[in-house]
């Protein structure tokens, strides 16, 4: 898709996801966190960022300053590059490392980075004058109202669930099976140190730089057993509070850039990330979990490949459905895929979701000795995948 | 014939030793003799200009001279081009802190702003009889150039400084007073001239600190400071780390906040000079110096280093000691590779050249001295280090031979150095506040002037470096917060130096000729057979307002010295941390207070005569029973105050109540005791300490 484009390996990271209103994270401007966070990441990893040259964010939840995008972000990060705010929802990570890729690709840049935040805490509220309402003024808490209204349809993300559930016959003892199964692979990969590998502990100062805190786990993740989760009421088919995930906050970045440069900067210049493919697609309204099995379909045709010849196999899941109809449209064990914990566990700050997805998929294909890795996830009624390919 | 352990800073300004001051009677040159050759004879005196005088240091400079020159009713001409920004009311404020509103439009009464075109002189200069220019124009040397020919021309033979932060003397074409910080209140001028002229002179004899330099581009105070900004940045560029925690890191390791300084000067102005200074030395020296991007964009755009309020700092930064080792190599990789340069040079003496980096640059410690601890194969490991870091800084030669000989005295003895003329020795201390530093050169020049058989001798400060003595260090006691080994330690160790004075020599005279010795400085001085002071110098104990136990036995020394109806003054001083004046405590505390040349003279005569000439007052070896009750100091309803006086008081009554061979060993403990409680640590140091280290 990109053949000159190049993640480096290990120019990555991000913060824990705390749950939203648990952390300091609650009360910070996050496109400044962000920033900040994305100077002490790449710090870590012995990344001056005096070379880049370029910064993507990603960010869905209004932030103070937004207006001024991803220059005010960039100045906090302490490099002042150009750069731009895209959003795609809860498709924003995967996508903003695309269009990376693709500013790489143009040659419009050497070294762009990909920074993605969003804080679901305290929603910010926006007062829209709407004539032809009959309440005149409509009043909308960003996160909470959206969640639960796609004007579109009318319908809830919880309701889209429900509806595929139906659809494909899903049955909630396999969902709750599917989500233990995630709860354990998550820890299992806590407790190994895998997520210490790109996760960074943050300490978080108030305005007298008194500390508010260190954000040092996913604040708010507990384990759950399969029993706890049979016992759960069902809210709507297959659907309870155990199988969906959960509001969070958070960042994640990485970098991309051209093969020359990516050695340069790579803490393994052996690793070689190649950008493969990448496709979207738009399935019938209200059937949001069942989109990203479609948007793989298409994806592996595009490409030639097969679920075989992948070698990591990685999702935003925000409810369990969407890996169990996965499985259930791609003839694939829900077992072997998300084997380092995913959004379902790990929680959902929508902006860097997929990022942090995309970055402990990586990882996972270094650890495994490379191959293909398989990105997907879904966005309101839409499906994205991509393929990457770790040499 | 006056032997030496090195040269004094006044010979370097022609203005002899100080063992030369006592045996004259008085100081090497007279104010009102420099006044006249400087600015004619009363009946024809004539005015300084300061051009440029609205800027940063221009308008710094006017107030300094117009206050100082107050007396000798010398106008100050301030000049400047139509419209330049007006900093001169900027400094009102200031000048009223320092004189009171009716001195402070008293001095302003004597500056005379007058604008002109850049291109010809105002008409009304004339009247002025201009002898003295101080050129503080923008740094530009053509235009420096045609503004020294313009006033050459006009005013022949008046004599020209340029305040110039980077162009050597021979390319001005006039001598260099260069303000060691344009900050009003600092006295540091680092001159490039041939030969000391009256000029300088008269710089020392109002007070200010000239210090000669060589002819080389920029100045150490600027080498020392842009280098260690730019060691900073390159630090910052490396690991990300913003500005403002790079400085705290920066400030913990060597003292200054590069980065707050800039915002703190104005960052528009201060960043210009620094990259100004950068640039011409990477011109004349390579690599090593080359300003960082972001610093070109920082010039470019005037903007602060520091983020502003909305956006104050939010994520924390910690070192690992590797990322410590890392900070550490650059920054003082750097400034060894930088100053090895300076010495090749022989751009100032290394007492100056390490003066100049604790009294303008803030380092904690001087860093002639930092590199004479390190010893040679460490800076040389430093310097490698640094340069594998920053591979562009070795295309910059430097010259490790210069740390060969660290033995000499001129590297041994930064802050104290010793005369005599085989009678009598004199010992100058050159820093105001006490430290591990000057301690070690004080022993070393008591073992100098032993071992040369001297047995009367003169403790003061060096009549330059030093204009008063602030008392101790307290930076030096941070590792004592925590650890009461090191509190006793620290205290012990000092006062055995102290009682050098007291057991070693047959006469001992401490010279206080300052505005103020106060603490640790003090409780040094206090322990020579005899304490003079200027009449009006300010004498302190104010560790109770800390709070911390005085250390070197000043709870029981000057005690023991005192008539029994004497002492409770003494423990008044202690119990209140006030300022006594030299002449209020003559009998008690001090044994003389006068003019300086009359106490020069006397001084001089005790070293001749013997304790004839002044009776010395012993001090009392047995245990004395003494109760702070009994002073009946008025309660200050502040429980946190009385708790350090109870401190001090305990210190007092059993440090007095032990024999004086005993006394040193309480008087430390209980220093070092008190260094640990939580009330010390609330306290100034702790404070400070929390604020530095933390």
């Amino acid at each position: 898709m990109f053949p000159d484009a190049r993640i480096p390996y290990g120019t990555w990271g991000s913060s824990y996801f705390p749950a939203w209103q648990t952390s300091p994270l609650a009360e910070v401007n996050i496109g400044q966190f962000a920033g900040e966070a994305m100077a002490r990441i790449m710090g870590l990893r012995k990344t001056p960022v005096s070379h880049l040259d370029y910064l993507v964010i990603g960010s869905t939840v209004p932030w103070h300053f937004k207006f001024w995008n991803a220059t005010v972000v960039a100045s906090c990060m302490g490099k002042r590059v150009p750069g731009y705010q895209m959003e795609q929802a809860c498709a924003t990570g995967l996508q903003a490392i695309i269009l990376a890729g693709a500013q790489i690709q143009t040659g419009a840049s050497q070294v762009a980075g990909v920074l993605t935040f969003d804080r679901t805490s305290d929603s910010p509220v926006g007062v829209f004058p709407e004539r032809r309402a009959y309440r005149r003024t409509e009043v909308i808490s960003d996160v909470w109202d959206n969640f639960g209204f796609d004007p579109a349809t009318g319908g809830s993300m919880l309701a889209s669930a429900g509806n595929v559930a139906r659809k494909y016959k899903i049955e909630k003892k396999e969902v709750d099976e599917l989500t233990a199964h995630r709860y354990e692979q998550y820890f299992k990969a806590k407790e190994s140190g895998f997520i210490r590998r790109y996760a960074v502990a943050l300490e978080v100062l108030n305005m007298q730089g008194k500390s508010m805190g260190v954000i040092e786990d996913d604040i708010g993740v507990k384990k759950l057993s399969l029993d706890t989760l049979r016992s759960m009421r069902e809210l709507d088919s297959c659907v309870t509070g155990g199988t969906q995930t959960h509001a969070a906050d958070g960042m994640a970045t990485l970098l991309v850039t051209n093969a020359d440069k990516a050695k340069e900067l790579s803490l393994n210049p052996k690793v070689d990330i190649q950008f493969i493919a990448k496709t979207e697609v738009r399935v019938a309204p209200s059937m949001m979990p069942e989109a990203p099995a479609v948007a793989v379909q298409k994806l592996l045709k595009q490409t030639g490949l097969t679920m075989n010849d992948i070698t990591v196999v990685k999702d935003h899941n925000p409810f369990a459905i969407n890996d169990a109809v996965f499985a259930k449209v791609m003839n694939y064990d829900w077992r072997k895929m998300n084997n380092t914990g995913s959004p379902l566990v790990w929680g959902h700050p929508q902006g860097p979701t997929l990022t942090r997805v995309t970055i402990e998929a990586l990882e996972e294909a270094v650890d495994l000795g490379g191959g293909y890795v398989l990105i997907f996830g879904c966005v309101r009624d839409i499906g994205i995948a991509s393929i990457f390919k770790v040499n | 014939m006056n032997n030496k352990m090195r040269t004094s800073t006044l010979e370097s300004l022609n203005m002899g030793s100080v063992l030369d001051i006592f045996k004259n009677g008085k100081l090497p040159v007279n104010n009102d003799e420099l006044i006249d050759k400087v600015f004619g004879p009363k009946n024809n005196r004539g005015a300084m200009i300061i051009s440029g005088a609205s800027g940063i240091v221009g308008a710094g400079k006017v107030m300094q001279f117009a206050s100082r020159l107050k007396p000798y009713n010398i106008p100050i001409i301030a000049l400047d081009l139509p419209g330049a920004p007006d900093g001169i009311s900027k400094q009102y404020k200031g000048l009223v802190r320092a004189f009171g509103r009716d001195g402070a439009n008293d001095i302003m009464k004597n500056i005379i702003q007058l604008t002109y075109d850049g291109k010809s002189l105002p008409e009304t200069l004339k009247s002025y009889n201009p002898k003295f220019l101080l050129e503080a124009i923008p740094e530009q040397l053509e235009l420096k150039k045609v503004h020294y020919q313009l006033f050459k021309k006009e005013f022949p033979g008046i004599h020209i400084w340029s305040v110039t932060s980077g162009f050597p003397s021979k390319q001005l074409g006039v001598d260099i007073a260069h303000p060691a910080f344009p900050h009003e209140i600092n006295k540091v001028f680092e001159i490039v001239e041939k030969q000391p002229s009256v000029q300088t002179q008269l710089l020392w004899s109002l007070g200010l600190i000239p210090m000669q330099m060589s002819d080389d581009w920029s100045f150490v105070l600027d080498v020392f400071f842009c280098g260690l900004m730019l060691a900073s940045l390159q630090y910052q560029e490396k690991s990300n780390m913003p500005y403002w925690k790079a400085d705290k890191y920066v400030r913990q390791i060597i003292g200054p906040n590069p980065f707050r300084a800039h915002d703190a000067i104005g960052a528009k102005g201060a960043n210009f000079l620094t990259w100004s200074c950068l640039y011409h030395l990477s011109k004349a020296y390579g690599p090593l110096f080359k300003p960082t991007q972001s610093l070109d964009e920082h010039k470019d755009s005037g903007q602060n280093w520091y983020p502003p309020d909305h956006f104050r700092p939010m994520v924390n930064w910690h070192l690992d000691n590797k990322g410590k080792e890392e900070l550490h190599q650059i920054i003082f990789g750097a400034l060894f590779q930088m100053t090895s340069i300076m010495i090749k040079e022989k751009r100032a003496d290394f007492v100056s050249m390490n003066a100049i980096g604790e009294l303008c640059a803030q380092f904690t410690k001087g860093l002639l001295a930092t590199m004479r601890n390190q010893g040679n194969t460490n800076i040389i490991n430093t310097v490698k280090a640094y340069q594998k870091l920053h591979p562009e800084a070795a295309k910059t030669k430097w010259y490790p031979d210069v740390f060969k000989k660290m033995d000499t005295p001129e590297w041994l003895q930064l802050y104290v150095n010793a005369e005599h003329d085989g009678k009598v020795g004199v010992i100058t201390i050159s820093r105001e506040s006490y430290n591990s530093d000057v301690d070690a050169e004080l022993n070393r020049a008591i073992d100098w002037l032993k071992k040369n058989k001297i047995k009367r001798v003169i403790l003061t400060s060096d009549f330059h470096l030093s204009t008063q003595m602030v008392g101790a260090d307290t930076t030096e006691f941070f590792p004592a917060l925590t650890d009461t080994r090191e509190g006793y330690r620290i205290a012990f160790n000092w006062s055995k130096t102290a009682r050098r004075f007291y057991n070693e020599f047959d006469i001992s005279l401490g010279f206080i000729n300052g505005k103020r010795c106060m603490g640790g400085m003090l409780e040094l001085m206090m322990h020579c057979h005899y304490l003079f002071a200027d009449t009006d110098t300010s004498l302190a104990m104010p560790e109770v307002t800390l709070p911390v136990i005085p250390g070197m036995e000043g709870c029981h020394w000057s005690i023991r010295k005192a008539k029994p109806t004497d002492r409770n003054k003494l423990i008044s001083m202690l119990m209140d941390g006030k300022q006594v004046k030299a002449k209020d405590a003559v009998g008690w505390f001090v044994d003389y207070a006068s003019s300086l040349e009359n106490g020069l003279k006397k001084a001089w005569e005790i070293m001749q005569e013997g304790t004839s000439a002044l009776p010395i007052r012993k001090v009392e070896a047995n245990a004395l029973k003494i109760s702070v009750k009994a002073a009946k100091i008025p309660n200050s309803r502040n429980p946190e105050f009385e708790e350090a006086r109870k401190a001090i008081a305990d210190c007092i009554e059993q440090a007095c109540g032990a024999p004086l061979t005993k006394a040193i060993e309480i008087q430390a403990r209980h220093s070092a005791d008190f260094m640990v409680t939580k009330l010390c640590r609330k306290g100034r140091v702790g404070s400070e300490y929390d604020k530095i280290m933390q």
